[in-house]
């Protein structure tokens, strides 16, 4: 919060999700490939199967371009757009696991060395090597995940590391092990949906059939194992975060929606895989099509289920969204948003309409825009003055609720308790909380206003 | 100095003592820096090397091949430096990419293309098509990202300059030390391209490969390091004195801290000039093409020390009073070195089994 503020219509969290979703399709085919492309070639130089290997063949070139190009640079586009959008989060994250990161990144040294190798080493060395490299890259790329997956998850479930701050406790919160499971089963489901494209390519009858099916079976193995962990992710979610999708009237119902989406969509794949394994020559392409969208749709709707359940923070009970930290509320509340926000401070002259455009943009804009996502000029259309006031006191008051501990209950906020549970509490002095109804109460002028010489 | 623009420090205490962040930091950048220069020095030699000259096409087919594994390094190798950097000076680092946002994020944009122009150079290269283009392009493009990068990390060293950047985006390129920095990789990433092409070529050379084609190569990077070495050391001074007042006063205060690896660096150039122009038959003088493909790596890792205690310098006013807790994450340092020295161990044993354990006569393939 006293960083710049970057000004992006789209919103940034909107472009955090689509290098995130994006990163991690790539990411996860190239682990379910890696391990895909080795079992197929293992098949092939024990069976001396060539069309196994020229299966694992063909899928190399495309590992490499995924992987170690792709895959490298949105993996940097991640932490480039969480830098630019949550510094102060993507500090914390840094300090707290920088041995962590440092040391995928020596699986991810091995990853990329093996990956080329891989590829640059077709027809040129024994069959046992190359095995046994496509086995090292597979090896490398499951380590990152399981490194990852401890930082990822711990931002929406940090645990026992509230309270000790340990990198272990951090790194093995409730949820990894779910999570865990979950990516697996996504990776192989990928691999499968990715891959039969290759299989299908095969232009000889018999050896098709048998690698759509060789396919087909990670799709439905990746799809139960994905199951399997999802809901064991669902299981182990603290109640505070479990009531706002699940149950009978979840507290935000579009991600109650979202959650719908993910479950169809899986058991779409499901169904395709199974068909595909059990009539591998009835495969075509139109169907693989569908199956990977199923999985693309799966994969991206469980994302956006496990970002959004994690608002209104960015670290759970930690951080909220805006980079406000729940320890600090009661000093801002005291001194005010704009003495740590510096550098939206300084666009304030002083007039109560700037002053409360300084404190939309240190408070506000993590998430809303004033026209584009998350319009914040037609989320007050409907408000006149004194129920924006109501709005605005109530969100004050939950940020006490935060402190005083009111609402604490197995060391969670129980964000199910309070009026805005997907919104951080607003913070600043009575004066700045003022400045931003004014600001916000502005918005109702029609558009053209704010053009200059408008008449 | 105060400013009240710079971001207060993470509250959370330093997971290692500082020194050791900064020695990692320093080794993984130079790391990251022969390959960059690679990659960028080997694309604008690609792009440039004159059409009908011997060895042209296999100047581009050496450096386009190269790029397709050390593009891939030069990205995993930037990781760690990153990494680093963000745990000792994130607060600066941070406001200096927020400052230059689509600049920072568009450099990955141009990045992936780069990327992918040079396996389209691959392939067609393959094909026997021309890829003069193409190579141009992928040159314009890593030299958009030194361009950029460069200004970011000026950036982050000057938060004097925040605020006017913050009016102007353009403003960021205003500092008179912006051009000498950028100059001063390009020409050094040409050198250090130059003198392994030609180090590449006299090896070819002694296992019987085209000789005309080899010594065409040899000579292109023998004259290519000696330019840009000459260029280098003129910009080396132009960039010394185009500092800050303050900041070469300090600098020249630091005693032998600071002088002895800047001397060494300069003294590196000087001797690489006298070597290079004794090269007159690249091919019939291999020992002193190693000779300056070595000093090359050495004049790198003497300048990145100073470009190091540089920005140590840069920050000094603005971060007298931080106060750093440190907290040593013992377990997790451990799991680090662990794995770092593993998968090390286990790149170069799978390099080199890949490359002894070839099929003998008869023997199948993978």
């Amino acid at each position: 919060m006293d960083y710049p503020i970057w000004n992006l219509s789209m919103g940034g969290g909107v472009l955090i999700a689509i290098v995130a979703i994006t990163h991690v399709w790539v990411s996860h085919f190239a682990i379910g490939g890696g391990l895909a492309i080795a079992i197929v070639e293992t098949l092939g130089v024990r069976r001396h199967d060539p069309a196994l290997r020229n299966l694992a063949k063909r899928c190399s070139l495309m590992l490499i371009l995924v992987s170690t190009v792709f895959g490298a640079i949105s993996g940097v586009g991640i932490w480039v757009t969480i830098g630019l959008v949550q510094p102060a989060a993507t500090s914390a994250l840094i300090h707290n696991y920088v041995w962590g990161w440092a040391a995928e990144w020596g699986f991810f040294i091995l990853e990329v060395a093996t990956a080329l190798l891989y590829y640059a080493t077709w027809d040129k060395v024994r069959p046992r090597t190359h095995l046994l490299i496509i086995w090292l890259y597979f090896f490398a790329a499951y380590m990152s995940l399981v490194i990852i997956q401890g930082i990822v998850s711990f931002m929406l479930t940090p645990g026992q590391w509230i309270v000790s701050h340990s990198f272990w406790d951090g790194i093995f919160n409730p949820t990894y092990f779910p999570g865990l499971l979950l990516r697996t089963g996504i990776c192989l489901l990928l691999a499968g949906a990715y891959m039969i494209f290759a299989a299908m390519r095969e232009p000889d009858g018999d050896a098709r059939g048998r690698m759509v099916r060789l396919m087909a079976g990670f799709q439905v193995i990746g799809a139960l194992v994905a199951y399997g962990g999802y809901r064991w992710w669902e299981h182990s979610l603290p109640e505070s975060v479990r009531v706002l999708f699940l149950g009978s009237s979840p507290i935000v119902p579009a991600l109650a929606t979202t959650r719908l989406l993910v479950l169809w969509a899986l058991a779409a794949f499901l169904l395709l895989g199974l068909f595909a394994y059990l009539i591998p020559r009835a495969q075509r392409w139109p169907m693989a099509v569908v199956a990977l969208l199923a999985a693309f749709t799966f994969f991206g709707a469980s994302e956006r289920v496990r970002e959004g359940v994690r608002k209104p923070f960015v670290i759970r009970d930690f951080m909220f969204s805006n980079g406000v930290l729940v320890s600090e509320i009661a000093d801002i509340n005291r001194h005010g948003i704009l003495a740590k926000a510096k550098w939206a401070a300084r666009e304030s002259d002083g007039s109560p309409v700037s002053m409360g455009r300084a404190v939309y943009r240190a408070e506000c804009q993590a998430c809303h825009t004033v026209d584009g996502y998350s319009s914040l000029r037609k989320l007050v259309a409907p408000a006149d003055a004194d129920t924006l006031g109501v709005i605005l006191s109530t969100l004050r008051a939950e940020g006490d609720e935060y402190t005083s501990g009111k609402y604490l209950e197995l060391g969670h906020v129980a964000t199910q308790k309070l009026d805005y549970p997907h919104m951080p509490p607003l913070v600043g002095t009575p004066e700045e909380i003022e400045a931003l109804k004014a600001y916000l109460l502005s918005l109702h002028k029609p558009k053209i206003a704010e053009v200059p010489n408008a008449k | 100095m105060p400013n009240s623009f710079i971001p207060a420090l993470d509250p959370a205490a330093l997971p290692g003592p500082p020194w050791l962040f900064h020695v990692l930091w320093v080794l993984t950048f130079l790391i990251h820096l022969i390959f960059v220069n690679m990659v960028l020095g080997g694309t604008l030699l690609a792009a440039f090397v004159g059409r009908k000259k011997p060895g042209a096409r296999e100047v581009q087919t050496f450096f386009v091949g190269l790029n397709s594994w050390v593009i891939s390094f030069a990205i995993t190798f930037g990781i760690a430096p990153l990494l680093f950097m963000q745990v000792l000076f994130g607060r600066f680092f941070y406001t200096a990419t927020i400052l230059l946002a689509w600049a920072w994020l568009g450099m990955l944009g141009i990045l992936t293309l780069g990327y992918y122009l040079n396996y389209l150079a691959k392939f067609r290269l393959r094909n026997g098509k021309n890829v003069r283009v193409v190579v141009i392009i992928e040159a314009v493009c890593f030299l958009t990202i030194a361009g950029i990068q460069v200004a970011i990390n000026l950036l982050h060293l000057q938060p004097g300059r925040w605020e006017s950047v913050a009016q102007q985006a353009w403003a960021a390129l205003g500092d008179p030390t912006l051009v000498p920095r950028i100059l001063h990789f390009v020409f050094a990433a040409v050198g250090m391209a130059g003198a392994v092409l030609a180090l590449v070529a006299t090896r070819r050379a002694t296992k019987g490969v085209d000789r005309e084609a080899c010594q065409g190569m040899a000579q292109f990077g023998i004259r290519a390091a000696l330019i840009a070495t000459g260029l280098e050391l003129l910009d080396g001074f132009w960039l010394l004195f185009a500092l800050p007042e303050e900041v070469l006063k300090a600098f020249m205060r630091g005693g032998p801290a600071t002088m002895i690896p800047l001397t060494i660096g300069i003294l590196f150039g000087l001797l690489l000039l006298i070597v290079l122009a004794q090269i007159t038959d690249p091919l019939a003088q291999a020992k002193k093409v190693r000779r300056v493909a070595e000093m090359i790596v050495g004049a790198v890792v003497f300048m990145v020390v100073t470009r190091h205690q540089l920005r140590g310098i840069y920050l000094a006013p603005w971060r007298g009073e931080e106060h750093v807790t440190v907290a040593t994450q013992w377990g997790p340092l451990a799991l680090f070195l662990v794995v770092f020295v593993l998968c090390l161990g286990l790149t170069v044993y799978a390099i080199v089994r890949a490359s002894k354990d070839k099929p003998g006569p008869g023997e199948e393939a993978a």
